[in-house]
This record gives structure tokens, sequence and C-alpha cells, in this order.
């Protein structure tokens, strides 16, 4: 346990920013605009990812709204991100928990008064958002025992890897937390609760098979240990769209992902990851030499400067991340480096969820 | 009379209730104090032992885990202490000896290093014993580096007050080690233990042989990213240890020639 107000913040490395079309696609998709959209509107794929990922958008199928705010709660509170973390509360808030329920349930999993059920799924959430050590399928076993399906805890790793993705959304860039937590702990949002309660309400999904064409595609073995959920079609569209997207080159994409995958531990991801590499011409031992000491010749100027900081996105430890992070801004357009920061965002989720998943 | 009976109970129920209340505050209150104690208590424990160590204590009850880790050692060591010591006042000492590790501590943890032991005037510290690194080598002998341009900063500085200046020498050596919670019920900390740290420490002593400041095994060398500039030194006959021992003076790192310029 920390308090959450004394972690230390940078100021934030992004200009907020708005653009019409994007605000528009999350009003038609969400209903509301997230505060941290305006500040990663230079990178549509990210904006556009926060509708796709939306855990209560007809994405779950086997989970309910408790679980899914809980694992919300202990994981923000966990990574002691400030954003996410009032961002969470806000959300409890917004679902007409009081601030002493949501005390209460804060308290609830301080002395365990929980039952297994939810308590084991909690512990497995924060452990797969830490990752020390990278939880593998082995490690689903208690979930299993405490009655969860393999479906639902397909689910709680999804709702995790998402909250990871967040997180690294938030503190990559150190976006403000004050405003978030002014939102969360200001009188008007009773206020306003009433209108904007259904948006934060689980919107239940059905179960839903890919295509052959959904099934290909970088990373396409997590996808298909996703496959029948809906959360299986949202990964594969944001993966898509990050790979597609013109700012950074795919081969920069695919080391970030490789350098998270290794620092994780993670040899499927990084395989995977060097697959990638491997059709952009790159040679197996190119690859390795870059992987074993995060530098390459072949990189350019930009590209050398991203590799290390990819890797101190692996462990959660907002003031160093964001120290580098910094860093790396000052050598980067907007641009690029907003796109960085969803690529790291989504590595981090995607080896974590890579790994748990494979069987 | 129905009606006084009716007032009655009403009274006695609206008693009840207040007295519940008041006893579920004075608990609530009890619980939040447990809780304050109990953050205190992990944030205490949590400066003696990582924090992944301090949860699976807890959650477990189990103090004496070990697990084999490969991790890379870094064994500094203050050259020439002694006669420091018999040269100054014990409270200079302990200024200059604090100023050391103050800044020896903040330059490991810079580069991912675990700070395990202060032994007297030497340090300790480990490369990947917490979470799995795979690149702590390169981690370990950029912290090498940096210690020594930490030190020439803090000679100056000691220099300009008037203070003797400090020499240090570092041995680096990579292998496989127990980590865990080691020591008795009285005094125990997380730690490394094995003949992998021992020949740390041996190399560390080699820096005087060879009249270097950082010394590094083939282990080390094995894995280390080419950049580092190493000299190949005769190989020397270590206690406790079979065969002869080869080390490298780490002697800095050149970094690659800018690239092309950015595309982004």
């Amino acid at each position: 346990m920390i308090a959450i107000r004394d972690i230390e913040w940078e100021s934030c490395l992004l200009p907020a920013s708005r653009d019409a079309e994007l605000e528009a696609y999350l009003r038609r998709e969400l209903g509301v605009v997230p505060p941290m959209a305006r500040y990663l509107t230079p990178c549509p794929w990210i904006v556009r990812s926060m509708a796709g990922v939306d855990q209560y958008h007809a994405l779950l199928v086997h989970l309910d709204q408790r679980i899914v705010d809980l694992i919300g709660l202990v994981v923000s509170e966990d990574n002691s991100c400030r954003f996410c973390y009032a961002a969470q509360r806000a959300i409890l808030r917004i679902q007409g928990f009081s601030d002493q329920r949501t005390r209460q349930l804060q308290q609830d999993l301080l002395s365990a008064s929980l039952g297994r059920r939810e308590s084991t799924a909690l512990e497995f959430a924060r452990r797969f958002s830490r990752a020390s050590p990278l939880m593998q399928w082995s490690d689903t076993e208690p979930l299993r025992n405490a009655g969860w399906s393999d479906a639902a805890i397909r689910e709680i790793a999804f709702v995790a890897a998402m909250l990871v993705y967040f997180n690294r959304l938030a503190t990559l860039p150190a976006l403000p937390p004050e405003r978030m937590e002014a939102i969360s702990e200001s009188w008007w949002l009773g206020l306003v609760r009433p209108f904007i309660a259904r948006r934060f309400r689980l919107e239940r999904g059905t179960e839903d098979r890919l295509s052959p064409a959904e099934c290909a595609g970088p990373f396409a073995y997590l996808v298909q240990e996703l496959d029948g959920l809906p959360a299986a079609r949202a990964i594969r569209r944001v993966l898509d769209e990050a790979f597609a997207s013109p700012l950074l080159s795919r081969a920069a994409k695919a080391l970030v992902f490789a350098v998270v995958a290794r620092g994780l531990g993670c040899p499927l991801s990084e395989g995977e990851a060097c697959e990638l590499l491997a059709t952009d011409g790159w040679a197996a031992a190119d690859v390795e030499a870059t992987l074993s000491h995060l530098d390459s010749p072949r990189l350019d100027r930009a590209e050398r400067a991203l590799l290390p900081v990819a890797r101190e996105s692996i462990r959660y430890e907002p003031a160093r991340i964001q120290r580098r992070a910094r860093e790396l801004r000052e050598t980067l357009a907007v641009e690029p480096f907003v796109e960085f920061v969803g690529l790291c965002a989504l590595a981090n989720a995607v080896c974590r969820l890579g790994a748990a998943l494979a069987r | 009379m129905v009606a006084i009976g009716v007032a009655a109970l009403a009274l006695l129920f609206i008693a009840l209730w207040l007295r519940e209340r008041a006893h579920a505050t004075r608990l609530r209150a009890r619980l939040e104090d447990a809780q304050l104690h109990l953050q205190r208590l992990e944030g205490a424990f949590a400066r003696f032992a990582p924090q992944q160590v301090v949860d699976r204590i807890i959650a477990t009850g189990e103090a004496a885990i070990g697990e084999k880790k490969e991790v890379t050692v870094l064994f500094a060591d203050l050259a020439s202490f002694t006669q420091l010591a018999e040269r100054v006042e014990p409270a200079i000492l302990v200024r200059i000896v604090n100023g050391y590790f103050e800044r020896m501590n903040r330059v490991v943890a810079e580069h991912r290093g675990y700070v395990a032991a202060l032994l007297g005037d030497g340090l300790l510290a480990f490369f990947g014993a917490l979470d799995a690194n795979p690149w702590q080598s390169d981690d370990a002998a950029h912290a090498a580096l940096a210690i020594r341009a930490e030190l020439a900063a803090y000679n100056r500085t000691l220099a300009d007050d008037g203070l003797p200046t400090i020499m240090l020498g570092v041995g680096l050596h990579r292998g496989v080690g127990v980590a865990g919670v080691v020591g008795s019920r009285e005094l125990s900390t997380f730690s490394v233990v094995g003949p992998t740290v021992n020949l740390a420490a041996r190399v560390q002593d080699l820096t005087r042989v060879h009249g270097v400041d950082i010394l590094l095994t083939r282990s080390v060398r094995d894995v280390l990213d080419p950049r580092f500039a190493l000299r190949e030194l005769p190989a020397d006959q270590l206690r406790g240890v079979a065969g002869k021992v080869t080390t490298f003076a780490l002697e800095g790192f050149e970094a690659m020639p800018s690239g092309p310029p950015a595309t982004g």
C-alpha cells in the first residue's frame, strides 16, 4: 500500500490538443471523451483503441461488473499510477459508489473479507500486472480451483492486460493526474452521474468467432487464444492499426515488442516480433545483437533512442519511466513519440497476456 | 398502554441502533488504525527486503525462501581505508564514508542494481537478483563506470574541502547464486549467497594487484556489449578457487557513432 498522491510524477510531456473527428468518434462509441484522449490525438490508433478495448462496451462475456471494477481498483492502486487510480475512483463514483463504499471496498481487499473466488482473481490480476515472475497458463490453476471457467480466466487476464495498457499510456507521457483526481473528488460528479452512469455500466458481450483473416497478422497466437471472446477481435484491431500506422517504421515497432518480450522473459512474443523483423530483412544475428545490448548500427538515430526507453517501461517505476521518456521526448517529434508511447503500452499488455494464455 | 409500549419499543430500538452504530464506528476506526499500522510496517520492512520478497513472505508466512538465480555481482571496496581511518578524525571519517555510500547507492540503483549490504567500507550489489534482467551484466558494467565517474566528482568535492580523497576497487562476476532472506532471527536481509559472490569479492581484491580500479571475469566479458573497452590481464590463482582466473580491466565504453538522421 502506498499513498498514491505521494508518488513522484513529472510534469506532462505532451500538449493537450483537440481533434474534432476523433472526439466525435469517441462520443459516438463511448458517449464521452476520456480526459487522456486529448493528449494522444497525434496518434489516432491510440485514441480509437480507447473505444476498441473499453471493457464496459460489450467486450466481456463471462465477468460481472463487480469483479471488473475490483480488478481495476486493485491493479491501478498496486501500480501506483496516480492517473489510473483517480480514473478508477471516478468510475466507481459514477457507478454510484460513495467514497465510504469505495473505502469499504479497499478495506475488504485488505482484510480478506472477499470470497475466495474474488480474491483469487484479484491476486492473479495483481501478479499479472507486476509480471515478476511473468504469469504462465499454469499460474491460472488457482483460479480454476476457485470456480472460474477457462473463458472467464482469459477475460480476467484480458482486463488486467488492458489496465497495464492504459497505465503505460498515462505514465510514459506523465499525463497530468490532478484534473482526474479533482474529478474523482468533485461534488458535481454526483449531479452528472445519472447522465453518464450508463456508459460505465457493464454491457455484456456475446461469444463471437474470428474469421480466418482475423486469425492471421502480428501476434496471431495471442488473438487465437482469445478466439470465441469479443476481446479477440478488439485486440486484433488494435494490433493491426498499430502496425499499419506510418509514424514509426515497422521494424522499430517490432523491436519495441521484442525488447519488452525479452525483458519480461516471454520467448513466444519475442519470437513473434523477431518474425516480423525477419520479414523486414533483419538477419537473426542482427536481431540478437540488437536485443542483447539495445542498440544497433542498423537503426537510425530516433529508433536507437527508443529501445532503452522501451526497456524502462517493463517494470512499473513511474519516476524512472518518466525521466527516460522526457529525455526521449527531447529528441523526437510529438507524433512518433506518442506512437512510441502507445507501442510500449501495447507491447507490455500483449506480452503479459500472451505468456499467461499460451498453453 | 399500547402506545406507551410501542414508544418504549421504538426508544429501545433507537438506543440499540445508536449503540450498534457507535460500535461499528469504533470498529471501523480500529480497523483503519490497524491498516495504517500494517502499511507502516510494510513500508519499514520494504527498506530491508525488496517489495516482491515482502509480498511473498506476507502471502506464505514463510521467510526461509530461497531460489537459484543468475546474477551479476558488483563488489566495491575502498582502497587504503585503514590508513585513511588513522589519518582523520572519526567524525570526518564518517562524513567521508557516508558521502561515498550515498553516491554509490544512487549510482547502483540508477543502473537497476540492488545494494544488499554495506560491509565496513565495502559495498555488495546484485544485478538481476530481483526481477529477471537479461541486460544485467551491461547494467553492472555501466554502473561500475558510473561509480568511477561519481568517485572522481566526489574526490574533487573532498579536495575542495581540504579532506583526503579516496580510491576504490570494483570486482564484477556473473554466475548462479541462491537468492533469499538470509540471516538469523535477530538480523536478516535479502541477499544472494554462494561462490559467485565470494569470487566477485576476490576479483575486487585483485584490483590492487593489477593496479586498476575495475576488474571483471570472463563470465561477464562473454555477455558484455562489445563496445565496452576491456584489457585482458594475466590469470591469477585465487584462494578457494580451482584453477587460475582470468580477469579483464574495464577501461571505458565507446558509444556507437551517430547513425543516420531521425526519420521521426
